[in-house]
């Protein structure tokens, strides 16, 4: 049950290239705010020797918008994402998801890239020394077994950032730098669907910008928890659609809480040029209920967590249709 | 009549006078105290649940360099616990553990490192045994014991029969049953548990400073268990960051730090992680309650039946009193002619369970009051006229022989009713809104001590010397509740001086005399009268001198406003500081104590277990709930509470709002969101990410009112504050619930996947039954 953290090296580099070059070592991780990684070092469920601490990387903490785009570095606070005028302007559902993340002292310190790369979690991940190692430890974490599903082969933790499906419905692409150069791929990219390493990032690598479209203001967020703060979603939801003539143009739906990586649901490309009525909103729940895969990662039934991600799904289709 | 008025726009009150102290960071919490020199002690906790304990090998642990001692089982081999009949618990586990995370051996050494390292190094073998993690299992007939003599894994049985049930039940117009079930909860003070014990090894003296409630209770449990002189040890409480009951009995981490002070001959530190804090646990059981009702068709009670199981959890500890509070806190709130009680304490392999405010009553009540709250729906009536037609008429004594001398829960209902618009506004909900309400009430203090020793149930003392200041030294522990500027007006008011005259100091063995404790809401009435009685006795030594220096008959002294005088003449008047120096001539520094005993009469019924709610004065509480649920997710949001409280007279009106509001706050988390959760035992909730307490976000507005009844024997008529407008909120929010939805939920938490399913239930059902409408037609 240990809560202090063992003796580490700390380095401030000045420079995203001084960075890259003092992550190359074994054991070393970057730390931005802090929330997700130190909380996890305490549990003794991250190990690091060596930790590059972000904040004096000036590069990461810019963000410029102009009529071709958006470009947020990664290392900008969520609490300046909710009050940046043009973020708020052109992009109402980042500030919902970025609002809706912790409380105020977290989101202060906690940063865009740091959402973005947060672990994903499981109640029998998230837990200290002494209660893992009396659970016979878990796939994700020295042992050989899933306790969430025993019997398969991988780890089902749950990708928990409320930023991403967000980011993933408006069409966001993500700016990487490593020890090969930078890379520029769509923010899907990032992620695969195995609890135990979720994220496509190589060692060394380091998230530093999310490229957003010029405008995003027709999409939503909504988050199910069980209290109004410092609560993981049980299930999140993002949806962007646009309308024509009353008819869909577009529609996309992001999933969080409930994969183990955040999920753009796949056939809603199929919905354009439907009227949004009953009909289309059932077609929205059953495409929802079908692609979310919860399970039991959380106290919280997860049946109950398809549900309530297909019912949110419904509500903000129907608000964003202006109903 | 009594006076009802709102908290806020009335009397104002004190801030209380540790106040500044606490918010400027100035207050010394047990964890901010002088460690200089202080080894770090740690607890080796049991990664199962049952076993038997085969073998422990300490020796690598005990050759690591930096370890100064360590202590298992061995080297105590007596029992604890806070009920001298059931005191089942060793402060480290000897032969047995009995759920995962009870202390087995701790290590006292020069780090935190090093310690952890000890504890890594020591071996323990344990036989494994079946484990029972639900009353259920525990109680099966083929269930190994937990406890020697328990058969069927009770800790105890209650059986409670008041009145003609049978004829009551026959009585009724309508009879209802229905099975609820609460969650277990913890009582999630911000503080984590610490102590700092010091052994001088020269003198065989110990001090011990810790987050306890119950100083009195410790100084005995650390002489019994490490075989001292009860002289030889001094415990001392340093301010207190939230006890709720978690603190009220001797937990095993103060023994153990004791035991480590003194193996090591120094002084040791013992600083519980959040997780462990929850561990200790002693909170509210997980219950299953089956109760019935018998009414009349105009609202009348006419029986109860109830049975309530409690999931105690591994050990004893207030097992025995939370059960058989849960049954008597069925009477001294209405006029009810039957009441049967069976009550069944369970052991399981889980953390012992505890006291918590509220203490054995909120359960019951939750059951009580949504039962009555769907049989007036069913009968047509409206809730407040179902209360209005069954309240009590005080003074009275109880079919359990409980007394009842001040009842203000009329005035409480019509506060309530009037501030929520209850009249306009239930029955007219917008859908997806509604409003439920409730009552209920909770002792004075404990009629009948723990410990029966004869001597009074409070005693305060005043020192009184040349600065003109007045010390009153309490034992009463100050936890955040504000007992000790209570004793500060106390004394104020009855010498009819000022605050800044007075200094109190509390909680120290070596200085204070004995309290019990703080528990069942008894330090206002006791404490409260036992200081009025000691600033009496000064006043009068106060007034003989005055009397003296004046050449006036004592019985023409009039003190008030700091002064003394002779009658309304006129005469010069001799300031307060005047009439100290006169009354210290020839004396020097004068001590006078002041004491409280509980009548015989008050302390309970004459049945097994009759003491076990008795109380010199219930205080009474009514709150409406205004609420909205989303239907499609489950949430539930809580728009506004009006409640109102009788505590018989507000001596502090600004301590009494906060009380007020934090117990509704606290009924809050239980009926919304919070619950303790295990996996095979393994306490799954012990953060404060994963047992949810309410945050500032869903924190309604709070309307609170207090209603004074002005009991006949409380100090200034003065009743508790602190716990009895907890038990009414699960009750009126889940009611509020079925008034919005139409659905009856029979679980709390009431959280939005236990919602879902209960609204997806009750679709399905009102689907079915329009099928076979249809197919009848």
């Amino acid at each position: 049950m240990s809560v202090e953290l063992a003796n580490i090296s700390i380095a401030r580099p000045a420079t995203i290239e001084e960075a890259v070059a003092l992550a190359s070592g074994p054991d070393a991780r970057y730390l931005a705010g802090g929330t997700d990684l130190l909380v996890n070092m305490r549990r003794g469920i991250t190990r690091a020797a060596r930790l590059i601490d972000l904040a004096g990387v000036d590069a990461l903490k810019s963000i410029s918008c102009d009529a071709s785009g958006v470009v947020v570095g990664a290392g900008v606070e969520l609490a300046r994402l909710i009050e940046h005028e043009e973020i708020s302007r052109r992009f109402p559902a980042i500030v919902q998801a970025a609002a809706a993340i912790a409380a105020p002292g977290h989101r202060n310190v906690a940063t865009l890239g740091g959402n973005l790369c947060l672990d994903t979690r499981c109640v029998y991940y998230n837990q200290s020394e002494w209660w893992r190692s009396a659970n016979a430890w878990c796939l994700k974490n020295r042992g050989d077994t899933c306790h969430v599903a025993p019997q398969g082969e991988r780890c089902h933790a749950a990708f928990s950032g409320d930023l991403a499906p967000v980011l993933l419905v408006l069409g966001a692409e993500i700016e990487v730098a490593g020890p090969a150069g930078r890379r520029r791929m769509p923010l899907a990219e990032l992620y695969v669907e195995d609890g135990r390493a979720h994220l496509t990032l190589a060692h060394g690598e380091l998230l530093v910008a999310v490229h957003l479209p010029a405008d995003g203001r027709n999409a939503a967020y909504e988050k199910v928890r069980l209290r109004g703060a410092i609560d993981y979603p049980l299930a999140g939801v993002a949806v962007a659609m646009t309308m024509q003539d009353g008819r869909i143009e577009s529609l996309r739906v992001g999933l969080t809480g409930l994969n183990s990586r955040p999920l753009l649901v796949a056939g809603t490309e199929a919905f354009a040029g439907r009227a949004v009525d009953d009909d289309l909103l059932k077609a929205v729940d059953r495409l929802v209920q079908h692609q979310a895969q919860p399970v039991r990662t959380t106290l919280a039934a997860a049946h109950y967590r398809r549900l309530a991600a297909a019912a949110v799904a419904r509500r903000l289709v129907r608000r964003l249709a202006g109903g | 009549m009594s006076a009802v008025y709102k908290a806020r726009t009335g009397r104002q009150g004190v801030p209380l006078i540790d106040g500044v102290d606490k918010v400027t960071g100035r207050a010394l919490y047990t964890a901010d105290l002088d460690r200089n020199g202080a080894l770090v002690g740690r607890i080796l906790r049991s990664p199962v649940a049952h076993a038997e304990i085969v073998r422990i090998d300490v020796s690598k642990a005990c050759a690591l360099d930096g370890v100064a001692a360590i202590v298992t089982g061995a080297d105590c081999r007596f029992t604890y616990g806070v009920l001298p009949i059931a005191m089942n618990e060793y402060p480290l586990a000897r032969e047995r553990v009995r759920y995962r995370g009870e202390p087995v051996a701790a290590v006292a050494a020069i780090d935190e490192e090093t310690a952890q390292r000890a504890l890594d190094l020591i071996e323990i073998e344990f036989k494994e045994l079946p484990a029972y993690f639900e009353s259920k299992d525990a109680r099966a007939p083929d269930a190994v014991l937990l406890h020697d003599k328990k058969p069927g894994n009770i800790e105890r049985e209650v059986h409670h029969d008041f009145g003609d049930l049978d004829a009551g039940f026959a009585a009724a117009d309508l009879v209802r049953e229905h099975r609820v079930t609460c969650a277990e909860i913890n009582h999630a003070q911000i503080e984590p548990h610490a102590c700092l014990a010091e052994f001088d090894p020269v003198s065989g003296r110990l001090t011990v400073q810790d987050v306890s409630q119950v100083v009195y209770y410790l100084h005995l449990t650390l002489a019994r268990c490490l075989e001292l002189d009860e002289a030889q040890i001094r415990v001392i409480k340093p301010f207190v960051g939230g006890g709720f009951g978690a603190r009220v009995e001797v937990l095993n981490f103060e023994i153990v730090t004791a035991l480590l002070a003194r193996a090591a001959g120094g002084k040791v530190f013992m600083q519980l992680t959040r997780e462990e804090t929850f561990l200790t646990h002693r909170a509210r059981p997980q219950t299953d309650i089956a109760l019935r009702l018998g009414m009349t068709k105009d609202g009348r009670f006419t029986a109860c039946a109830c049975v309530v199981t409690q999931r105690g959890g591994a050990y004893a500890g207030y097992g025995v009193v939370t059960i058989l509070y849960a049954g008597a806190l069925l009477q001294g709130i209405y006029d009810i002619p039957a009441i049967k009680y069976d009550g069944y304490r369970v052991y399981a392999n889980l953390p012992p369970c505890g006291a918590m405010r509220g203490h054995g009553g909120v359960n019951t009540r939750f059951a009580f009051e949504t039962l009555v709250d769907r049989m007036a729906r069913e009968l047509g009536l409206d809730p407040f006229a179902v209360r209005r037609a069954n309240l009590l008429q005080a003074p009275m004594q109880t079919m359990n022989g409980l007394m009842v001398q001040s009842y203000g829960l009329a005035e409480c209902l019509d506060a309530v009713e009037r501030a929520s618009g209850w009249k306009e506004r239930f029955g007219r909900m917008p859908p997806g809104k509604g409003l439920g309400m409730a009552c209920s009430h909770y002792v004075s203090g404990s009629a009948k001590p723990i410990h029966f020793t004869g001597e009074p149930h409070a005693v305060i003392h005043l020192k009184l010397d040349h600065d003109g200041g007045v010390t009153a030294l309490t034992g009463a522990a100050d936890i955040g509740q504000g007992s000790s500027t209570m004793v500060a007006i106390a004394v104020a008011e009855t010498l009819g001086v000022g605050l800044d005259r007075i200094r109190v100091v509390s909680s120290d063995t070596a200085v204070t005399p004995k309290d019990n404790g703080a528990y069942s809401s008894r330090i206002t009435f006791m404490v409260g009268n036992a200081a009025i009685a000691a600033a009496n006795n000064l006043k009068a030594l106060l007034t003989a001198a005055a009397a003296r220096t004046l050449d006036a008959a004592v019985e023409e002294i009039v003190c008030e406003g700091g002064y003394f005088r002779v009658g309304d003449m006129g005469q010069a008047a001799l300031s307060f500081k005047e009439v100290v120096a006169a009354a210290l001539v020839d004396e020097g520094a004068i001590s006078v104590k002041g004491a409280f005993t509980c009548p015989v009469e008050f302390q309970g019924g004459k049945h097994r277990g009759g003491a076990v709610g008795s109380t010199m004065g219930f205080s009474y509480a009514a709150q409406v709930v205004e609420t909205s649920v989303d239907d499609a997710t489950g949430q539930v949001t809580v728009d506004k509470v009006w409640v109102a409280l009788d505590c018989g007279h507000a001596i502090n009106p600004l301590a009494v709002a906060g009380q007020i509001e934090g117990s509704v706050w606290m009924g809050m988390g239980q009926a919304l969101c919070e619950e303790t959760r295990y996996l095979n035992g393994l306490a799954a909730h012990a953060s404060f990410l994963d047992y949810r307490m309410p945050t500032i976000v869903e924190s309604p507005q709070i309307e609170a009112f207090v209603v004074e009844s002005h009991d006949p024997n409380g100090p200034f008529g003065a009743k508790e504050a602190s716990e009895g407008a907890l038990a009414g909120f699960p009750p009126a929010l889940v009611s509020a619930i079925g008034n919005a939805t139409g659905v009856d939920l029979h679980e709390i938490p009431a959280t939005p996947d236990r919602l879902l399913e209960a609204i997806g239930k009750s679709r399905l059902k009102a689907a079915a039954a329009a099928r076979k409408a249809r197919a009848a037609s």
